[in-house]
């Protein structure tokens, strides 16, 4: 059964090349010095530097970034104090405010967009910066919540009991005590609502208006429109740079909480 | 605290006063909040379950109204609900083509995942020796968003991208291939960005199977491939399952990978609901559209759950 096991390991490292290949392919082209994403003709930073003469690029990399910031502060608060009531406390109907924070992760997004598109033309919000932000923060808090649940859960409670005998009350118990030790749970959640957030486009693209255009945004609309390019290979693979990298330091917080 | 003039000193013993009675205040609602367990619940619990019911449950709510044909063209309430728009929607021209199409799209990006993500899956949780760090490369395909990876795989399979740069440099091919806009294209970009949502599960399950298990059915005297249909395949059906939801869900509604990959042979309900409701302004057809969706997706997943025998389905 050797030649099974060494023929699955060549099956799985295939596999693996495959998911990377297109994104690498993406990255390389960004840095082709002709205008081609199939013919590599020397290394270059053309794109870059048109990318960074784009004022509509800044733009939308500014609306990105505010919109996804406000987003994680709403989703980390609602998301702490919503883990802690079902972490913490058991009452009957708990079970079922548990399904229903697991609603928005289970349903698919273009119905959700619609509906809030509805409501927002129905209430006559206008449509822009606090309509995405708004939007967003509902599965910014369901994801944040499912990643504090997990942290709350391995918290011991003795620490704080131990921080009350000490004769520290309420609120410094939990800023000095509680919150520190949740604090990796609390940077992963944080990250990982930025990261839904500044790299969502269905539910941003319902949810904007006239003049918010956010990076995904732009990235769709020039794919579907004129098609490959490597300037947008650039602007994907600046995005990418970002997920990426709040994506690891998200998975560093976290094993390094673990350990602690 | 200094002051200089008396009436500096009154000033800073007024805002004292005003400070000291908030604090008093503060205490004793902190203390009601202390004795009582179920207020600190309900407190604790109060933000997310409004900010969730306004922007999540109204929606819905409102979409449901709309469908019914129960809110006028002046946004008032009206209590005379009427079929008409389901009618409409039964009777539109391609619409049952089009669900079927998307349930086809979901059945066969499913079944692809399964195929191909399960010999994955089984190698990383049972063969591989360097577990973690397999399993992260595994991973961080999916910390890019949907819309990136289906446009660099556009920009791979494209008629001037670098799969038919590669096959007409090297002579294989004399004129391009044309695999965007059409239907594999689509499979493809299904398979490719939700195999992972497959094998993660997949992996879960079977990374907790009891290898005395697989002693026992040898001992036995079951044969390798006997071992693997018919202890192996049973046990992980549960990973399989919660896999298969993860999958066909957001499979069945997709609309990036439509709209970038395919060509008009695979518009899916994603795309109708995108360029009918979008941008005309139909609500009470595309609400009811919409919900027709939830509730068919919802069918499907309950029929196949009691299908699968399993109770409980752990992400």
């Amino acid at each position: 059964m050797k030649i099974f096991d060494k023929a699955l390991k060549s099956y799985a490292f295939i596999i693996l090349i495959v998911m990377y290949l297109p994104i690498i392919a993406m990255i390389a082209f960004s840095f082709n010095s002709a205008k081609s994403v199939g013919r590599f003709a020397g290394f270059s930073l053309r794109w870059y530097s048109q990318l960074l003469q784009n004022e509509d690029v800044w733009t939308a990399f500014y609306n990105s970034f505010t919109s996804a910031a406000v987003v994680t502060i709403i989703s980390v608060v609602l998301a702490l104090l919503m883990a802690n009531a079902l972490v913490r406390y058991k009452y009957r109907g708990g079970s079922l405010i548990d399904t229903f924070i697991y609603i928005p992760i289970v349903i698919p997004e273009i119905t959700e967009s619609l509906a809030l598109l509805i409501m927002l033309y129905f209430i006559g919000m206008p449509r822009g910066f606090w309509s995405v932000v708004l939007g967003h923060a509902t599965f910014g808090a369901t994801f944040a919540a499912v990643v504090l649940r997990a942290r709350i859960a391995g918290f011991r409670k003795s620490v704080e009991e131990a921080a009350r005998t000490l004769g520290a009350d309420e609120i410094q118990t939990f800023f000095r005590v509680t919150l520190p030790i949740l604090m990796p749970g609390v940077i992963a959640a944080a990250l990982l609502a930025f990261t839904l957030s500044f790299d969502d486009f269905i539910k941003t693209r319902f949810t904007t208006g006239p003049g918010f255009q956010t990076i995904p945004l732009i990235v769709y609309s020039s794919a579907a429109r004129g098609g490959v390019s490597p300037e947008l290979n650039a602007l994907s693979t600046f995005s990418f740079g970002i997920s990426i990298l709040f994506s690891a330091v998200r998975l560093f917080t976290l094993r390094r909480g673990r350990y602690e | 605290m200094s002051c200089k003039n008396t009436e500096d000193c009154q000033e800073s013993c007024f805002q004292w006063d005003v400070l000291a009675e908030m604090k008093s205040i503060a205490k004793r609602c902190l203390a009601a909040v202390r004795r009582n367990k179920k207020l600190q619940y309900t407190l604790l619990l109060l933000p997310s379950m409004i900010y969730l019911t306004v922007f999540f449950m109204a929606p819905f709510f409102l979409t449901t109204l709309y469908s019914f044909d129960m809110v006028t063209r002046l946004k008032q309430i009206v209590f005379t609900p009427s079929l008409e728009y389901y009618l409409k929607a039964f009777g539109m021209k391609g619409l049952f083509p089009i669900f079927l199409r998307s349930i086809g799209y979901g059945l066969a990006t499913t079944l692809l995942c399964v195929v191909l993500g399960y010999p994955v899956a089984y190698y990383i949780a049972l063969k591989c020796k360097y577990k973690d760090g397999v399993l992260l490369l595994f991973m961080i395909p999916l910390w890019i968003s949907f819309l990136l990876r289906t446009y660099a795989l556009k920009a791979l399979l494209a008629e001037n991208g670098l799969l038919n740069g590669i096959l007409l440099g090297l002579g294989i091919l004399a004129e391009p291939l044309e695999i965007i806009r059409t239907p594999t294209a689509v499979l493809i970009g299904m398979a490719y960005n939700y195999l992972l949502f497959m094998v993660l599960p997949l992996y879960a399950n079977l990374e907790k199977l009891d290898v005395s298990l697989l002693e026992a059915a040898a001992t036995l005297g079951a044969g390798k491939v006997s071992t693997f249909l018919r202890v192996i395949v049973p046990l992980s059906l549960p990973g399989i399952v919660a896999g298969s939801l993860l999958v066909f869900i957001p499979a069945t509604g997709e609309f990036i990978i439509p709209d970038l990959l395919g060509g008009p042979e695979s518009y899916m309900i994603g795309n109708l609901i995108w360029d009918n409701f979008l941008y005309t302004r139909l609500w009470g057809l595309g609400s009811a559209i919409s919900l027709l969706f939830i509730i068919f997706i919802l069918a499907i997943i309950l029929v196949y759950l009691k299908y699968a025998g399993i109770k409980e389905v752990v992400f």
